[in-house]
């Protein structure tokens, strides 16, 4: 069963990709400039065709769009934005992400997504329907919940889970579910992490850089967006030229053509080492 | 037995070709060098050479608070720690922070509060560690100035930097960015903080003897060079990616 979805991690990531580039369209390779700025830089003083987008604001008499973020500035029909360089992750409702079970008691898990917050993990919300259903009249809900507890997949401390945010807000701590596709532990492979910030450029336009990372060095990965990365390779060569990679993409990600050099950085690595 | 040593300050502060001790003149800034992100497990980090001051600054954040009963549960708390080195200074200095650390620390963190969406991180904290470790000075408007830069370095949204500076009198000339000695010495000191965002006084304190109608003059001097000291911080700031990106360009 594990083997199984494991094989089936390579399909599932194009999907989602697909579904990451809506929320970080924005991030586009194809612009010539791209202008570093810092926060309470001025970016406009056309406040008549212009408003503030994402990362920025107006000044106090509305006469000018400043930066709050040290970023690449970006103008999309008449938003002004900055897609921040640094920063840390915030999560929210619906986004997967890689966690760590740092703590579990009977009534939850806790878990690290590299956020402010600990997740909690109910048991509850790690039920995989559709597995076994408690029979009807199986003795009131007393019956039932034993059930449910029984069909309840069981973590241990130190468990690579990949979990879906079900509710984030300012005040609360987030709270994670493992039912869903591609959702569950990881049994095999490794993680590591980057800047938050620099994710959408692992993933690439239309998930171009992704596709590239995957064909050129055959492994599995997943990307989320707490800034980790769980992947899997055929060999630990291939492995290791993969995480080379990707650091190179977080050091260089305000740069252009990127996913060009990124190419032939990955081919001539692979003379280098001998490895196809 | 301690060795103890007079406090002997020169008659004049005054060279005899009207410069002073150090060859300033009466506007000229200390040279100043800055860098960002050099405490690699720091969330954001900066570095500063003033004159004689070396100040690092790390930040962190935003994160729990402890001790927990400081969390507001409206909005974030932004917390700074002002150290100085013991061998910051000429007589060890002793490691435990006196009421000159917390009130440094107290006034940096007022200083910087207005620039931050607090608001927007409730039951937070950030926190900005300084540390003096040599000094010359003003540190309090080095502090304030580096602290800015590092937040801005971790990535967290502010409307706009910080710039601070020491303006004051001396042997009854009024100069810009007094060192140690000037300091001491010299008849008044005003260390000016500026947000430039809506270009307002984030901090003003007072030291010494001077008159009162002197004040506005003070401020305009100090703004003149709050623009120098600004502009190296934005530099700083864009230096750690432009030279990445010119590299490229090379390649």
């Amino acid at each position: 069963m594990e083997n199984e979805t494991d094989e089936n991690v390579g399909e599932d990531i194009q999907e989602d990709d697909e579904t990451e580039d809506e929320e970080f369209e924005d991030f586009e390779d194809d612009e010539d400039t791209r202008d570093i700025v810092v926060p309470g830089e001025v970016l406009t003083e056309d406040t008549k065709n212009f408003l503030p987008g994402r990362g920025t604001i107006y000044n106090n008499d509305r006469t000018k769009i400043i930066s709050l973020n040290i970023g690449l500035k970006q103008i999309k029909k008449n938003y002004v934005n900055v897609i921040p360089l640094r920063g840390f992750y915030t999560p929210r409702p619906g986004d997967k992400v890689i966690a760590l079970v740092i703590d579990k008691n009977p009534v939850k898990y806790k878990c690290d997504i590299n956020a402010k917050d600990f997740g909690t993990l109910k048991p509850k919300n790690t039920i995989k329907r559709g597995k076994i259903r408690s029979f009807r009249g199986s003795g009131g809900s007393g019956g039932g919940s034993r059930q449910e507890e029984a069909n309840a997949e069981k973590y241990e401390i130190g468990d690579i889970l990949i979990v879906k945010i079900l509710s984030a807000d300012r005040l609360n701590k987030p709270e994670l579910t493992t039912v869903g596709k591609y959702l569950g532990k990881k049994n095999n492979g490794f993680v590591i992490s980057i800047d938050p910030p620099k994710i959408p450029r692992v993933i690439g336009r239309n998930g171009s850089m992704i596709k590239m990372l995957k064909n050129l060095t055959k492994t599995n990965i997943f990307v989320t967006q707490n800034g980790r990365i769980w992947l899997k390779g055929e060999d630990i060569a291939h492995e290791r030229l993969l995480v080379e990679s990707i650091q190179k993409i977080a050091t260089e990600a305000h740069t252009v053509g990127l996913t060009d050099r990124m190419q032939e950085f990955i081919i001539n690595e692979k003379k280098v080492r001998g490895i196809e | 037995m301690p060795l103890i040593i007079n406090d002997e300050y020169p008659e004049k502060l005054f060279r005899e070709d009207g410069k002073r001790l150090d060859g300033r003149d009466l506007n000229e800034l200390r040279p100043i060098k800055m860098e960002v992100g050099v405490i690699k497990n720091a969330d954001g980090s900066a570095y500063m050479e003033w004159g004689n001051n070396k100040i690092f600054a790390a930040v962190y954040g935003p994160r729990d608070v402890h001790p927990h009963h400081l969390a507001k549960p409206d909005r974030g708390i932004l917390r700074v720690f002002y150290r100085m080195a013991t061998f910051s200074v000429f007589d060890r200095k002793r490691p435990a922070p006196g009421r000159r650390e917390k009130e440094i620390s107290m006034i940096v963190a007022d200083c910087l509060e207005p620039i931050l969406f607090l608001e927007l991180y409730p039951d937070t904290s950030f926190e900005v560690f300084i540390d003096v470790m040599d000094a010359d000075g003003g540190t309090r408007c080095a502090s304030t100035t580096v602290a800015a830069l590092a937040l801005a370095d971790a990535g967290i949204p502010m409307k706009s930097l910080v710039s601070a500076l020491a303006v004051g009198k001396i042997d009854g000339k009024k100069v810009v960015d007094l060192s140690g000695i000037e300091d001491k010495a010299g008849e008044a000191d005003l260390p000016i903080a500026i947000t430039w965002y809506n270009e307002e006084i984030s901090l003003l304190q007072f030291d010494g003897d001077m008159d009162l109608d002197d004040l506005t003059e003070f401020l305009d001097l100090a703004k003149e060079s709050l623009a120098k000291i600004h502009q190296i911080q934005l530099d700083s700031l864009k230096s750690k990616y432009v030279t990445l990106k010119r590299e490229e360009g090379e390649n």
